[in-house]
């Protein structure tokens, strides 16, 4: 396994992670540019570019890009979140280059307004999607509460309103400024021919024009919710409530971020965790589970939590009992060593794939310039001990101060918000 | 591309299947056995999943904590899942934690404690997942045309009713896993970094002497109503289609399928095209396939606003019926170009390969290799997509629809 990394002369950053045995490629343009980047004007307007993007560029078609995909045997996607929207392509190695050639043209694409009418109407509907199933939308207000004016509080989706009132010279604008070297970076890993992807990068890139980037930390990171208390939507169809409760944690660039990781393994993992054997395995919740999510400057610990309407509140009494609990008469060490070792082999299978080793080294690379190999971060991970877990523990209460946001059928009485 | 696969059979009837997988530090394994949801008895719908899970609550001398701290403190991702055929107990991990995991695994299959004191716990996380379903529409859409598609009990839940869960008993449980839990018609898979022969030894050790009987057959019975309306207070409308199409085991379901893909597989498909990039009518639209052993279902689906439900259920009822007869050369090749991409590129996962020869190995009573795969699509042409074609339109189709307001098909669906 090697790292390679080149730096076009306008700025753009192009980075591989070669692995010899590897039987596929995965390339793909990380633009460091999300929810967290946009304006009230402008809500919604990075989810609604990444699909845009795939609806052609002045020579091709949104027809055209999907055939040229689906005729190299892609299996090509998107994604876009509060900081980052990326575009990615797993394919043979010998199409290489054709999935650099269309992904790096894709970069320019032609945002035409028809187009762009017509993808509102499935903007629209994705929105409608989401607010139909759990957590019926708990989780964005959640964070919108948590978070007050800091933009990490504006959903990615955006709204109905802030959709329909979006103008495609708005959409362009926007392009323009967060689609440019010193934003974008071109990732690839698995069998990758390097050479080659740094001449497409040249040949396709190499006139995008450099805008500065900005740093997009903002002062002053909340650690406590802006709104506390809890908050309520009600849905008098749900068959379950949906609680999720964030509170501060550790930020990416934090060292304790990988304890804090650790820490919700031993408390709140999916399955072996304190919250599981207290909550979930004698079939109280359907799910309860803690998990830490880490942006550039701020970290959350979010506890979910689904069950039968009538237990919500006392079962997230349990929980938040659980991790006083926890933080006053501390780990087992037997504790920390089962979650290390969880953890440790999601490293490793998640290590086997090229697709999911391309998000991983993407990512860490757009936002902090640094590479970690598979064997680093297991390196990492067997390192922590015990007295990081406390640490964290002590330091970042996963029961602290937090928003709450409990959706479901709601009490008599209540009406829909 | 070099491809080493093994298989034996155990005197008592296990299927043991392996594949070795170069470059990779992880192994899959995966046990499934013949106890899935279709011997469920009539009244006792969940029976077979209540019993998967309450056999992970205690096993050996282990109990339930210890079964999972057991595999968890090995680094093992598992997973236990019901099918309608198969209960099946599965694990990822690194390939030098897998002499130390398989004991836990024989111990869950040939001596699960059943204990009464986690019945009622594991009975509430069945009831606690069927109420998580209510809230999923897309689920429940995909099981309302199974149930009425399939002649039954091939269609019935695998996750269970209720009604039935709230009525079952740990000696049905007890029942239901003497009957069917049985080395006879079980198969394991392993893939990855593996040591075949270590590995056959190990299974021998530990499951070679473990004796069953046969369970009798399932009788099958008919089919539900061709339309049906599940009312669901939302604002979006959930439309699912089926009709029947070959099996995996005949050969010409690799025709289907192409053509199918064609129909809603990729980007490109025409639903993909007509439906969402034109109309921009939904955020979701699909086409699939869905195999038993004797029979399969091919099957589309698609969310999206009440107001405009019966539009794109009228654009997808119509691309079915242009369907036969349009199929273009170029149209097949991407299938073919999606269709080999995806077989090397499973060959990067223990577990995706643990699951496809398994698979395999059910329905067609071999392991295809990679090899005879990319063959097959590679034979296939315009000619035998169209002639796979000739059943179109469906005369047994099913729809579904889950929402505010039931949909009509112009026409009617043939009863």
């Amino acid at each position: 396994m090697a790292f390679l990394h080149e730096r076009l002369d306008n700025g753009l950053e192009v980075i591989a992670e070669t692995t010899e045995s590897a039987l596929s490629t995965s390339v793909g343009f990380f633009a460091m540019t999300g929810a967290r980047d946009e304006r009230d004007d402008l809500w919604g307007v990075s989810h609604f570019l990444e699909h845009m993007v795939f609806k052609g560029t002045a020579d091709l078609s949104g027809d055209d890009i999907n055939r040229r995909f689906d005729a190299m045997g892609a299996s090509v996607n998107a994604f876009t979140g509060e900081e980052d929207t990326v575009y990615y392509a797993a394919v043979l190695p010998r199409q290489q280059h054709e999935a650099v050639d269309l992904l790096a043209r894709m970069m320019r694409p032609a945002l035409r307004e028809e187009d762009f009418a017509t993808e509102k109407l499935v903007i629209l509907e994705e929105i409608r999607m989401y607010d139909d199933q759990p957590p019926f939308g708990a989780d964005d207000r959640c964070r919108a509460s948590f978070f007050g004016r800091h933009p990490l509080g504006r959903s990615v989706l955006g709204s109905t309103e802030s959709i329909q009132a979006l103008p495609v010279e708005a959409m362009r604008d926007y392009h323009r400024r967060r689609y440019a070297p010193g934003t974008v970076v071109l990732a690839a890993s698995g069998a990758v021919d390097f050479p080659a992807l740094v001449e497409s990068a040249r040949r396709l890139c190499g006139d995008w024009e450099p805008v500065p980037a900005g740093d997009r930390r903002v002062p002053g990171v909340p650690r406590a919710p802006a709104v506390g208390g809890v908050e309520r939507i009600v849905r008098p169809a749900a068959a379950l409530a949906y609680a999720v409760r964030m509170a501060a944690g550790p930020a990416e660039p934090d060292p304790d971020r990988y304890a804090a990781k650790l820490l919700a393994v031993v408390l709140g993992d999916s399955s072996g965790s304190r919250l599981y054997w207290a909550l979930v395995d004698p079939g109280d919740a359907e799910q309860a589970s803690l998990h830490h999510q880490d942006f550039l400057d701020a970290g959350l610990f979010v506890t979910q939590l689904s069950c039968d309407a009538a237990d919500a509140e006392s079962l997230l009494e349990r929980m938040l009992g659980i991790y006083a609990e926890a933080r006053n008469q501390g780990i087992d060490t037997r504790e920390v060593t089962q979650a290390r070792n969880k953890l440790a082999g999601r490293v490793v299978l998640g290590g086997e794939r090229p697709r999911r080793r391309l998000f991983d080294v993407g990512l860490e690379w757009s936002h902090s310039r640094t590479y970690r190999s598979v064997a680093d971060t297991l390196r990492i991970v067997e390192s922590l001990t015990l007295d990081d877990v406390q640490r964290v523990l002590s330091a970042w209460a996963p029961d602290g101060p937090a928003a709450t946001v409990l959706a479901g059928p709601g009490a008599e009485g209540e009406t829909s918000a | 591309m070099k491809q080493t696969l093994f298989s034996a059979t155990l005197d008592n009837g296990i299927t043991v299947l392996g594949e070795e997988l170069s470059g990779l530090e992880s192994v899959a394994v995966a046990f499934h056995a013949p106890a899935g949801a279709i011997h469920d008895p009539q009244g006792r719908c969940g029976l077979a999943t209540l019993a998967g899970e309450l056999c992970l609550r205690g096993a050996g001398d282990r109990d339930s904590r210890q079964v999972v701290e057991e595999l968890e403190g090995a680094g093992v991702q598992w997973s236990q899942a019901v099918s309608t055929t198969h209960t099946s107990f599965s694990g990822a991990m690194v390939a030098r934690q897998l002499p130390d995991v398989l004991p836990v695994y024989a111990d869950i299959l040939r001596r699960p404690r059943l204990p009464d004191d986690e019945f009622e716990g594991a009975r509430q996380m069945v009831l606690q997942n069927l109420a998580a379903i209510e809230d999923d529409p897309g689920h429940r859409t995909m099981a309302a045309l199974r149930r009425i598609h399939y002649p039954s009990p091939w269609g019935m839940p695998t996750e269970g009713l209720s009604a039935d869960v709230e009525q079952l008993t740990c000696a049905n449980v007890r029942g239901f896993l003497g009957r069917h839990l049985q080395p006879r018609g079980m198969i394991i898979a392993i893939a990855g970094r593996i040591d075949w022969q270590d590995f056959l030894d190990r299974i021998e050790r530990l499951l070679g002497d473990w004796q069953g009987t046969t369970a009798p057959a399932v009788a099958t019975g008919p089919r539900g109503p061709a339309m049906r309306h599940v009312p669901h207070d939302a604002q979006q409308t959930h439309i699912a289609l089926g009709w029947s199409v070959p099996p995996y085991r005949d050969d010409a379901s690799y025709d289907v399928t192409a053509a199918l893909s064609i129909l809603g597989g990729g980007p490109s498909s025409r639903l993909f095209t007509e439906v969402r990039e034109r109309r921009g009518l939904c955020y979701s639209v699909s086409a699939g396939y869905q195999t038993h052993r004797d029979f399969a279902m091919a099957l589309c689906y698609s969310g999206t606003t009440a107001e405009r439900a019966q539009e794109t259920l009228d654009v997808m009822l119509a691309e079915i019926d242009r369907l036969p007869g349009s199929i273009s050369v170029d149209e097949l090749e991407r299938v073919k170009a999606r269709a080999r991409s995806g077989l090397v590129m499973q060959q990067e996962s223990s577990a995706a390969r643990a699951g496809a020869i398994a698979r395999q190995w059910y329905h067609v009573g071999h392991v295809r290799t990679l090899a005879s795969e990319l063959d097959r699509y590679d034979r296939l042409d315009v000619a035998t997509v169209e002639a796979a074609l000739a059943a179109l339109p469906p005369r047994d189709l099913s729809v579904v629809s889950l929402g505010r307001e039931p949909l009509e098909v112009p026409g009617g669906v043939p009863a």
